[in-house]
């Protein structure tokens, strides 16, 4: 009975639901940059590199340069790099999309630990430095709203980068002509070729987008929460991203909603100590898995992706 | 998202099963992947280089760690392939569980979380039902480690079956679930053992495999019981003759092969698509459970460890079976190379100061090379491993399949008689 008192006054304070949202803001920048790219109809199971690879540079960058609009900056042109990578060779050599999206994963790691031991000579990069980490921001007046204050305007800078880049994405997909064309491409790229779309130009737009979102995502974790770069730090993340956007059906707002549910897991697990249930810590952890697996079954139920997802587009002609 | 196919059979090979057909047909089929390893090897001499190391010295290495090539730094070359034997040992069976998913268009990325299973309840039994026979509890620790991990990946199989609910979210979703309950278990948990932490005791003697090499005896200068090579390679070789002998022997493996090319054509040809999902959804997690079971029961530590939940294992037997292009003989022969490359890897940081992370940058050049198979870019005509490109020849695949399954069985008869 105490413990569900308990998980009740958690559940109304202001510090787990601020918590629980920075985690779900994490989660959704990959998880947008995922919708995009598959709605292009480029299969994209390489979030998780890409994110590593931004969390690893933002480091780097932050150690060279002590500020953090540049350690953002260079994260998000590494993991876009490694996204080219993807592009080109499902793009251009028509290569099969899981396997270079494994390959990425799997180069990611292998990438950011031989650079770390070689430029530490094994030690490891050192803590980054207070003036380049990720501010707080406070929005002033509005921050005072008794628990939304809390929630809502008192972030990290990149919670308010990650829900307008969600707004904007939503915009850009359903509301604009460039993303009607991206979804075309995606559903049917003979047809939108034939109405005069270039096909492969919205596919490179899309796969590059995607690794730039999944590299401010790994900046945020490594210099607006972590602090550090630990090897393999992203501890699949990248693939709980991967979850979301399935879940919401390959739609922002629906990816983020399941990011909610897990940016809460995080949330809850993170306060097991106040609960008093260590014990029951890991149990407690396996609660968003368990929910989503519920609500897929249940509600949820068949998410169909993008008619060409996977599916290299080959013009008649060649 | 659709997972990747096997190459289409060359159909005219298939209508003359000689022997000089079947190893045009096998050097057609290695040649990519060959060739992805070699582009591999010669893209890791140029990062070699440029990282200021000697890359003869590292492949040397690589060499002693990985086959016992070539060592200068005072190694037993028998330990080097015992250690990689022990390495590639788990990667054969999750090679398998990922492979077999694939041919019927699934995957299961959540080969972790059912190995983790596995693991757990061969532990249980190893541990609880310790004082049983050896003859009698080895197989039943293997029994459970299976039936675990076909009841972990079952849960996603009759969720894609009956809600289509995707696999990729619910392995996902799974793989974290096992992932904490492993830690429940062992980290202060109920299965922790006393006065240590997040391990739990090792499995009783009895329920340990049996090893080619006595521990009390001396091998190539080394006490027997640092090599730790038992009869898990031969429960892994096993498991790829059952996976060959499902896929191509048995009705079952056509009509996985049936749904993993088109599950529309493949319900006209009268197969129930729901039922072929859930069957193959179990095979493959029982190939994972039975890889968790040989971690528990082989190898060198014999008991649960919290780590086992960032253990790799798993998801490098998407890469073997990648590689493997799916087939049982290519997880087979991808999974020496990566466990060579493993065991290569850290010989290599010992020896020639170079981060054994090295090796997972080959890796991933291996796939890309395979994925965007830069040979055939280069004009050889060679068959490709990338997926069929039109979703619309999927019912016309089928056809061909059953074309060649009709003209080898003929010839088949047609050689008895």
């Amino acid at each position: 009975m105490n413990f569900i008192l308990q998980l009740l006054h958690l559940f109304v304070s202001g510090d787990f639901w601020q918590l629980a949202l920075r985690n779900a803001a994490l989660l959704s920048l990959p998880a947008l940059g995922g919708v995009i790219c598959e709605r292009s109809g480029v299969v994209n199971i390489a979030m998780e590199g890409m994110m590593l690879t931004g969390a690893f540079f933002a480091v780097v960058a932050a150690q060279a340069w002590h500020n953090a609009f540049f350690a953002v900056l260079v994260a998000a042109i590494a993991s876009g790099l490694m996204a080219l990578i993807h592009a080109v060779v499902s793009i251009r050599f028509h290569a099969d999309q899981i396997i270079s999206g494994i390959a990425i994963n799997i180069g990611a790691i292998g990438l950011t630990t031989f650079l770390n031991a070689k430029l530490t000579n094994f030690q490891g990069l050192p803590q980054v430095d207070p003036a380049a980490r990720l501010p707080q921001v406070t929005i002033p007046l509005l921050s005072s709203i008794p628990f939304f204050g809390e929630v809502l305007f008192q972030q990290n800078i990149m919670v308010y980068v990650a829900i307008a880049l969600l707004v904007l994405g939503n915009v850009l997909l359903f509301r604009t002509r460039l993303g009607l064309r991206l979804r075309a491409v995606g559903e049917h790229p003979q047809a939108a070729d034939t109405a005069g779309i270039n096909v492969y130009r919205l596919r490179y737009g899309a796969v590059i987008m995607s690794g730039l979102l999944s590299g401010l995502s790994g900046a945020f974790l490594s210099i607006g929460i972590a602090y550090i770069f630990n090897d393999n730090m992203t501890g699949g993340r990248g693939y709980i991203a991967l979850a979301a956007m399935i879940f919401g059906k390959w739609t922002p707002w629906g990816a983020f909603g399941a990011c909610v549910i897990f940016g809460l897991g995080d949330a809850l697990a993170a306060s097991s100590g106040t609960l008093n249930v260590t014990q029951y810590f890991y149990i407690l952890q396996m609660a968003p898995y368990i929910l989503v697996l519920i609500v897929l079954a249940g509600l949820v139920g068949r998410s169909t992706p993008p008619a060409a997802d996977g599916v290299p587009y080959i013009p008649e002609a060649e | 998202m659709t997972a990747p196919t096997a190459p289409p059979q060359q159909q005219e090979d298939v209508a003359r099963p000689n022997f000089t057909g079947w190893v045009r047909r096998a050097a057609n089929a290695m040649a990519v992947p060959a060739g992805s390893v070699i582009f591999a090897i010669l893209i890791g001499a140029v990062i070699f280089a440029i990282s200021g190391n000697d890359p003869v010295l590292a492949y040397q290495a690589m060499a002693c760690g990985g086959f016992g090539l070539f060592c200068f730094g005072g190694e037993t070359p028998a330990l080097q392939i015992a250690n990689t034997i022990f390495f590639l040992t788990p990667l054969i069976l999750a090679g398998l569980s990922v492979a077999f998913a694939f041919r019927a268009g699934l995957f299961n990325i959540g080969v972790q979380g059912q190995l983790i299973v596995g693991a757990i309840l061969s532990a249980i039994v190893g541990i609880r039902l310790g004082n049983w026979p050896a003859i009698v509890l080895i197989p039943l620790v293997l029994l459970v480690g299976i039936i675990g991990g076909a009841a972990w990946a079952g849960i996603a199989g009759v969720l894609k079956a009956m809600t289509g609910a995707h696999e990729v979210v619910t392995t996902i979703m799974l793989n974290y679930i096992a992932y904490n309950l492993l830690k429940f278990l062992v980290v202060n948990g109920p299965m922790q053992a006393p006065n240590s932490s997040a391990i739990s005791l090792p499995v009783s003697q009895n329920a340990q495999l049996p090893t080619f090499i006595p521990a009390d005896s001396t091998f190539f200068g080394q006490p027997g019981g640092v090599y730790h090579v038992d009869w898990g390679l031969l429960i892994a070789l096993a498991g790829a003759v059952i996976f060959f002998f499902i896929m191509r022997r048995m009705a079952l493996g056509y009509e996985i092969r049936a749904v993993g090319q088109s599950q529309r054509a493949a319900r006209y040809a009268g197969v129930s698509v729901r039922r072929t999902i859930i069957v193959t959804m179990l095979i493959s997690g029982a190939f994972a459970g039975l890889t968790g079971a040989i971690m528990i029961s082989g190898g060198s530590l014999h008991y649960l460890y919290a780590d086992l939940a960032n253990d790799s294992t798993g998801f490098d037997g998407i890469a073997v079976a990648l590689l493997g292009l799916n087939s049982a003989i290519g997880v087979v022969l991808s999974a020496i190379l990566f466990g060579a490359l493993h065991a290569g890897g850290s010989v290599m940081q010992s020896d020639a100061q170079i981060s054994s992370r090295i090796v997972q940058i080959l890796q991933a050049v291996i796939l890309f090379s395979l994925a965007a198979n830069f040979l055939r870019s280069l004009k050889l005509r060679l068959p490709g491993p990338g997926r069929k490109v039109a979703e619309a020849s999927g019912e016309e695949a089928v056809q061909n399949e059953f074309q060649a399954e009709v003209s080898s069985a003929a010839t088949d008869i047609e050689g008895k008689a």
